[in-house]
């Protein structure tokens, strides 16, 4: 990626200040990469969106009251209710409030999406690391298996996995997180196999380092920014990969519910003119989507060497 | 260039091994081990001895080696990939039937993109930030995040049930021929991977282009008097060329998946409504065979897009015979 030499942090900073003391003008290299960040309006709002989701998820609820998860309950209502003051926007199929709907399947989508995100990125990373650290013959064979995986349609893999293991919840989070992680693991084996070249990586082994202190403090800290980007784009795409199961029906089993599910059964209302049941939930879902990614771009540009003199 | 193109092979052939060995291990995890497709296949009925008896026909009380190895025998050396579980019919017939459907499919919309797709990024890297580059790639953004499902449906919604009324699903049966014979159902289905598989594409053609255009020959070419369309075309395009067949050739499985979805939104009987199915009733072999045939076609695009390289770039051609 680097073929030429990049200026350092510090010697940008020493061409700004060349007059006054080297010592008061050092800015501390996070608040130069957080000043990028804020730089970007467009990310802020982005973050601002999904906190004010979590938010609407989590604490909506509390505020809002209604049943999610009683069936027999939800059939006493009348179904497939146009917006009223009584339902903000509307009921859907089987009787349940769509406003509560979203908020209720949006808890599901989020912590399935950001949990199984987490161990994407957990098993990439290791994964990544030990291949791309230890080289050689580990990293051929090791590389041929990752191939194997992304030969295989995600989708086809996830499939099958949930015919064979159950469709509940925390089973959904194992089976997307160890599904999505191939990718992952091929971006942090590059990471690690550049800065294991690197002078310093070099010099600390000449010292005497022994491999696992070479990957704990050095090779893991330098590939941390890579690491923190790809997670985002992982926690987005097992949020779609979530729904996408949702639309095919092996979401997760109702009552309870995840955004995927939700606009599937909108989907099969649509048809007769109820939009509140599909619209509202798409929206949401799509924004959400869009703003992780920014905040991921955002990220990637306020990690990137190359901005920071900006 | 011959002994790189063996070891390719070679290295190929490893992986389609693992990739075997990998959905052959699978059902063994299943509660039920690998008896569990006789649940489904024999139905609720099923005494203890009627599935034992599906185990023995079916050779599952082999160790777990000897079946693998009856397996490869089976498909490289009779290339015979099995008899469905589920449906009366070999893993082939399946096989022969759905996937000319499936890849008129892929293959039309794939076409399409790369038309679509490349002159937009090349366009749209030349007008940086200018508002046709900005609105582009601000619905590129949003398009990568809407889930081809909801695309589909939406798609749906204004082209079948609004004014311009097109046919919400292509004809039925198994005709592989249907798409010349009734173009106007493939319109939706075609046009939907289209615009995913354009979003998805047209980001990474605009930063490839990007890329090019601040290299020193693209200098000495404006400088030497080259007009606008010379410089972009032929010096920056063929440049930027490079990476994109290798996310062509990577963008095959992602392709296919999106098969699967929009073959359900729109009700078109191909590969991957029968993997849906396949998967969901364990019929293994079927799974098998399928994923089997996707992963050579995988390897294939990759294969190809390392042998387009060579040819888009001199410079990897000449690397390559130098080693």
């Amino acid at each position: 990626m680097s073929q030429s030499n990049e200026p350092s942090s510090a010697a940008v900073i020493d061409t700004n200040a060349n007059e006054t003391n080297l010592s008061e003008q050092i800015v501390p290299m996070w608040r130069q990469r957080l000043r990028i960040f804020t730089h970007n309006k467009l990310a802020i709002a982005s973050l601002l969106f999904i906190v004010a989701l979590v938010l609407f998820c989590y604490l909506g609820p509390v505020l809002y009251h209604t049943n999610q998860t009683d069936q027999a309950a939800a059939l006493n209502v009348a179904w497939n209710a146009p917006p009223s003051l009584h339902h903000l926007l509307g009921t859907d199929s089987s009787g349940f409030d769509v406003l509560g709907r979203i908020m209720y399947g949006g808890e599901y989508s989020l912590s399935l999406g950001i949990l199984a995100g987490i161990i994407t990125i957990i098993v990439g990373t290791i994964y990544g690391m030990i291949s791309g650290f230890l080289g050689g013959i580990v990293d051929t064979v090791m590389m041929r298996i990752l191939d194997a995986f992304l030969s295989i349609p995600i989708l086809f893999l996830l499939i099958t996995l949930i015919a064979i293991f159950q469709r509940s919840t925390v089973f959904l989070i194992l089976i997307i997180g160890t599904t999505l992680w191939f990718g992952n693991a091929r971006i942090i084996r590059g990471d690690a196999l550049l800065i294991k070249k690197l002078e310093y990586s070099q010099a600390a082994t000449a010292m005497g380092g022994s491999k696992w202190h070479i990957i704990k403090r050095h090779v893991f800290p330098n590939s941390m920014s890579n690491i923190v980007t790809v997670a985002t784009f992982s926690v987005a795409d097992a949020i779609l990969f979530l729904s996408t199961l949702g639309f095919l029906g092996l979401g997760i089993p109702a009552p309870q519910t995840d955004w995927g599910t939700m606009m599937q059964n909108g989907a099969t209302q649509q048809p007769n003119g109820y939009w509140w049941e599909i619209y509202p939930t798409a929206v949401v879902f799509v924004l959400l989507i869009v703003a992780i990614t920014y905040v991921g771009e955002a990220l990637r540009d306020a990690f990137e060497v190359r901005l920071l003199e900006r | 260039m011959l002994i790189y193109v063996l070891r390719r092979l070679v290295q190929s052939f490893i992986v389609l091994l693992i990739v075997m060995l990998f959905i052959f291990t699978l059902p063994y995890f299943e509660p039920n081990g690998i008896l569990a497709p006789a649940y489904i296949v024999l139905g609720t009925h099923a005494t203890p001895q009627t599935i034992h008896l599906w185990g023995v026909q079916n050779g599952m009380f082999h160790p777990f080696f000897v079946r693998f190895w009856n397996y490869l025998l089976q498909v490289f050396v009779h290339f015979n990939l099995g008899h469905s579980y589920k449906q009366n019919m070999s893993v082939w017939g399946i096989i022969s039937l759905y996937v000319p459907r499936t890849i008129w499919l892929a293959l039309s919309s794939l076409l399409l993109t790369v038309f679509i797709a490349l002159p937009l990024g090349v366009y749209q890297a030349s007008r940086r930030n200018s508002t046709f580059d900005y609105t582009a790639t601000s619905v590129a953004f949003i398009l990568y995040g809407v889930p081809s499902f909801l695309l589909g449906i939406l798609v749906l919604q204004f082209f079948s049930f609004g004014w311009p009324h097109l046919p919400a699903s292509p004809p039925g049966g198994v005709s592989p021929w249907a798409m010349f014979t009734d173009p106007a159902g493939f319109i939706l289905p075609v046009l939907t991977l289209t615009l995913l598989s354009i979003a998805f594409l047209s980001r990474f053609m605009r930063s490839a282009v990007l890329e090019v255009l601040v290299q020193d020959y693209v200098r000495t070419a404006k400088g030497k008097g080259c007009s606008q369309s010379r410089v972009l075309f032929r010096h920056a395009l063929r440049n930027a060329l490079g990476p994109i067949v290798i996310i062509l050739g990577l963008y095959i499985p992602q392709l296919l998946g999106g098969a699967v979805v929009i073959e359900s939104v729109f009700n078109y009987s191909g590969l991957g409504i029968q993997t849906v199915n396949a998967a969901a009733t364990l019929d293994i072999p079927t799974v098998l065979g399928i994923t089997l045939l996707v992963a050579i076609l995988t390897l294939f695009g990759n294969f190809l897009a390392d042998i387009m390289l060579g040819v888009v770039n001199p410079r990897v051609r000449i690397e390559r015979s130098g080693q």
